[in-house]
């Protein structure tokens, strides 16, 4: 079962699961997405909630609907990079403003984000979980 | 398209003197999934009785698919029947022998497909099945029947997880795309993800017909979240 966030409208959030699938390629760019009903069955939701979320990324470019045959992730690499950039844009925002809340600077930020990413990799190669 | 489905105009019923239901109204389209919200006693069973043409109408006027005759009504509305009526020896495929005899509407082939997804056996008999394998007959039933209107009373109470879990599958499975599904319960969280528009009882009344969606943006609350705060009155419409 999906667990959804009481108070943000699923619509927006299967769509941003979408968007992470297509910038990941799990859905290739150019593939069919399966149908309204398999995402409704997949998404525990409504087909009306799944309709919604796809026309939104057909109104955003990134999924093309062919008549009859079904919706389709865009071919144009330039569109997924940029909803790339978005959501990555997003996670910094979210991240850079709760350690600026915490009083750092930008030198402090950028310092221990290096240190952070050195030690994820020690850990990596000693083999200690991530 | 969007069409009017379901009227109930002044709708007024009471059981020993007592008022279960006030002043109703109600307009409904076609094509959504809907959740009657209300706690226990609220009035909801009464209300889906009454939208279904099981129990008569006292004051008001109901109208499904523009029919608002009581035995029409039935011929038009789905409703989640407990089975009482069976005999504990009676066996799945008699139950729903009876069902296609009843229902002109009721889909042999359409009840074979959920029946296969939901794993229910025809030689089974009422007597034998847990709670869990009878909440999915009555889903396969009553979705089964090729109709607009299609009320589920607290579909997934006293379930356990795994056959709620197919419970809500096969609801959003076969759900045709212009009929409307009304389910009603006091617990939300499962079923949120369903809805389209929530109609919460309250004070033996509708108090609000809502979408979800205007519920998350306007009050920045879950569905659960909001119906609660209704009921202990710490919101607004």
């Amino acid at each position: 079962m999906m667990e959804y966030i009481d108070n943000i409208p699923i619509y927006l959030q299967i769509k941003d699961i979408l968007y992470r699938k297509i910038i990941s390629n799990q859905y290739e760019l150019g593939s069919q997405l399966p149908s309204v009903r398999q995402l409704a069955v997949q998404f525990s939701a409504n087909s009306n909630t799944v309709q919604k979320s796809l026309k939104e990324m057909t109104e955003e470019d990134v999924v093309i609907p062919q008549r009859g045959k079904g919706n389709f992730v865009t071919e144009d690499t330039g569109i997924v990079e940029k909803l790339k950039t978005h959501i990555v844009t997003e996670m910094f925002d979210a991240t850079y403003d709760k350690l600026h809340s915490l009083n750092m600077n930008d030198t402090e930020i950028m310092n221990s984000f290096n240190n952070y990413v050195k030690q994820r990799e020690v850990n990596h190669e000693q083999g200690i979980g991530n | 398209m969007m069409t009017d489905l379901l009227k109930v105009n002044n709708l007024n019923y009471k059981k020993n003197n007592k008022a279960i239901l006030k002043d109703v109204n109600l307009n409904l389209t076609s094509g959504k999934i809907i959740g009657l919200l209300g706690e226990n006693g609220a009035g909801k069973t009464t209300l889906m009785r009454l939208i279904a043409g099981v129990n008569s109408i006292p004051e008001g006027v109901i109208t499904v698919n523009n029919v608002s005759k009581k035995s029409e009504i039935k011929q038009n509305v789905s409703f989640s029947d407990q089975l009482n009526g069976f005999g504990k020896n009676t066996k799945i495929g008699d139950i729903v022998k009876f069902y296609k005899n009843v229902y002109p509407d009721f889909s042999k082939e359409k009840y074979l497909e959920i029946a296969d997804y939901l794993g229910l056996e025809e030689d089974k008999r009422i007597s034998s099945l847990s709670t869990g394998t009878r909440g999915k007959l009555i889903i396969a039933l009553t979705l089964s029947r090729e109709t607009k209107l299609y009320l589920l009373d607290e579909p997934l109470s006293g379930i356990d997880s795994m056959s709620r879990k197919k419970i809500i599958s096969s609801i959003i499975r076969w759900k045709t795309e212009d009929s409307t599904i009304i389910i009603s319960d006091h617990y939300v969280t499962e079923i949120a993800s369903l809805l389209d528009d929530v109609i919460i009882i309250k004070d033996e009344t509708i108090y609000q017909v809502s979408s979800v969606e205007d519920i998350q943006e306007k009050y920045h609350l879950g569905v659960e979240e909001y119906y609660e705060q209704v009921y202990e009155g710490s919101v607004t419409k």
